[in-house]
């Protein structure tokens, strides 16, 4: 079971409609295993709800309802809906297929190995970044620059502030130093959005999370 | 008085009366709207799904509007009340009430219209409902339907009592697609200041059952 939640204040956010895509997959794959966070956003999504019916109302033209009506007689009946909803893939699968190991991987330094897929979410600034820790390797002592989102999609790693699991979540600023040891058994794999881009300073390239900066 | 009435009432028609009683329960732990979605998707009433318009299609519109969609507000309402029909038989009433329920199609909808006007000619790999769609067939969430509607009842009443200022921000995050950050920009106060504000409204809501990161 999931041990690192996102605060209430990013489900909120995310009820709200307001994140942006990368930290919104965040979320989400994060609600897909735990419960406890869903039924969280379930009563953010009622005060939602509740917020909407408390506003002003505006009045609707009268002919909308008869427009309504000719496109719901037009389009697929709700069965044909229901069936398609069944046959869905997961986010994660349709984003990166199903076998995470066969990914282009760019081995950046011993355990530690990136890969950058911003350009998969086209018109969004923030750098998403998947990172890959040998399964029992270390990744060397480091901080962070602004402020990084992480979710654990295989495997885990600890550091001085626990075990981060399989679904756990994890955000981590400035002040946070660690050196992430990536538990015995499977590769632990992350996947990261840095919500400043990253400015690069000095002769080397700034290694990327969430194990190295 | 009240006792010795109900007690010849038990005593003469028990069985009927407990039927009444536990039917009576049962429904009216659906609202109005619930009852009238769960219509829709059941036998695709259209008088159900008239009277579900004329309650939400006022609120979807100034929804839209405040949400920067002033010039498709009218096309919000649409796309929303259409994808309310096609998606009427996967509504579990014992999940969420009917207003939330619609709520979260009014934002998943938002969110995909606004996507589509900003898009480039790149397409996306994964759509919106990839991302805001939780998938529905969670069969044993631990959250029953007493539960839900407690927790909704508690939030309607809560809400009321709620000093401004935390209803404010509240309302800019939910009703004009703004973040904490932005709250925090625009009423000139620290963003450490409106998270204190949600804080404590989220406290009195109780909706905040455990966090890591406070
Ligand atoms: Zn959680």
């Amino acid at each position: 079971m999931t041990q690192h939640h996102p605060d209430s204040f990013s489900l909120m956010e995310y009820s709200a409609g307001n994140l942006t895509e990368p930290h919104a997959l965040c979320i989400r794959l994060h609600l897909d295993q735990c419960s406890h966070c869903r039924s969280r956003v379930d009563m953010l999504d009622s005060l939602g709800a509740i917020m909407m019916e408390q506003q002003p109302q505006v009045s609707v033209a009268d002919t909308t309802f008869d427009s309504i009506l000719a496109r719901i007689d037009e389009g697929p009946g709700p069965d044909q809906v229901e069936a398609q909803q069944r046959r869905s893939v997961g986010p994660l699968q349709k984003l990166l297929g199903n076998d995470l190991d066969s990914l282009p991987w760019k081995r950046q330094l011993g355990d530690v190995s990136v890969l950058d897929i911003s350009d998969r979410f086209p018109g969004q600034t923030e750098q998403v970044v998947l990172q890959k820790l040998t399964a029992g390797g270390k990744a060397p002592t480091h901080t962070h620059r602004g402020e990084e989102t992480t979710i654990v999609l295989q495997g885990a790693f600890a550091d001085n502030k626990g075990i981060f699991n399989q679904w756990d979540f994890v955000v981590l600023n400035q002040q946070d130093e660690h050196k992430p040891i990536a538990l015995e058994g499977d590769d632990c794999i992350t996947l990261s959005v840095l919500s400043a881009p990253v400015k690069l300073t000095g002769t080397f390239t700034r290694l990327l999370n969430p194990f190295i900066r | 008085m009240m006792q010795t009435n109900s007690m010849q009432a038990t005593a003469k028609e028990r069985p009927v009366s407990t039927l009444e009683h536990t039917s009576a329960r049962s429904e009216g732990r659906k609202d109005q709207w619930s009852q009238m979605l769960v219509k829709v998707g059941k036998s695709q009433d259209r008088q159900a799904y008239h009277a579900l318009f004329q309650h939400f299609a006022p609120q979807l519109k100034y929804y839209a509007m405040a949400n920067g969609l002033a010039s498709h507000a009218e096309e919000l309402v649409q796309e929303v009340f259409v994808s309310i029909w096609r998606r009427s038989c996967l509504y579990d009433w014992r999940k969420a009430a009917a207003s939330t329920w619609i709520f979260t199609i009014a934002r998943n909808q938002r969110i995909d219209m606004l996507r589509k006007m900003q898009r480039t000619s790149a397409e996306m790999p994964i759509e919106t409902e990839d991302l805001w769609q939780i998938p529905g067939d969670n069969e044993n969430e631990p959250v029953t339907s007493l539960h839900r509607l407690m927790s909704e009842r508690r939030i309607r009443e809560s809400l009321k009592h709620l000093p401004e200022e935390q209803t404010t921000v509240i309302a800019k995050v939910y009703m004009e697609n703004k973040s904490h950050q932005m709250v925090a920009n625009e009423l000139n106060i620290p963003l450490g200041t409106v998270k204190s504000r949600v804080r404590l409204a989220l406290n009195k809501l109780k909706v905040i059952l455990q966090d890591q990161n406070p």
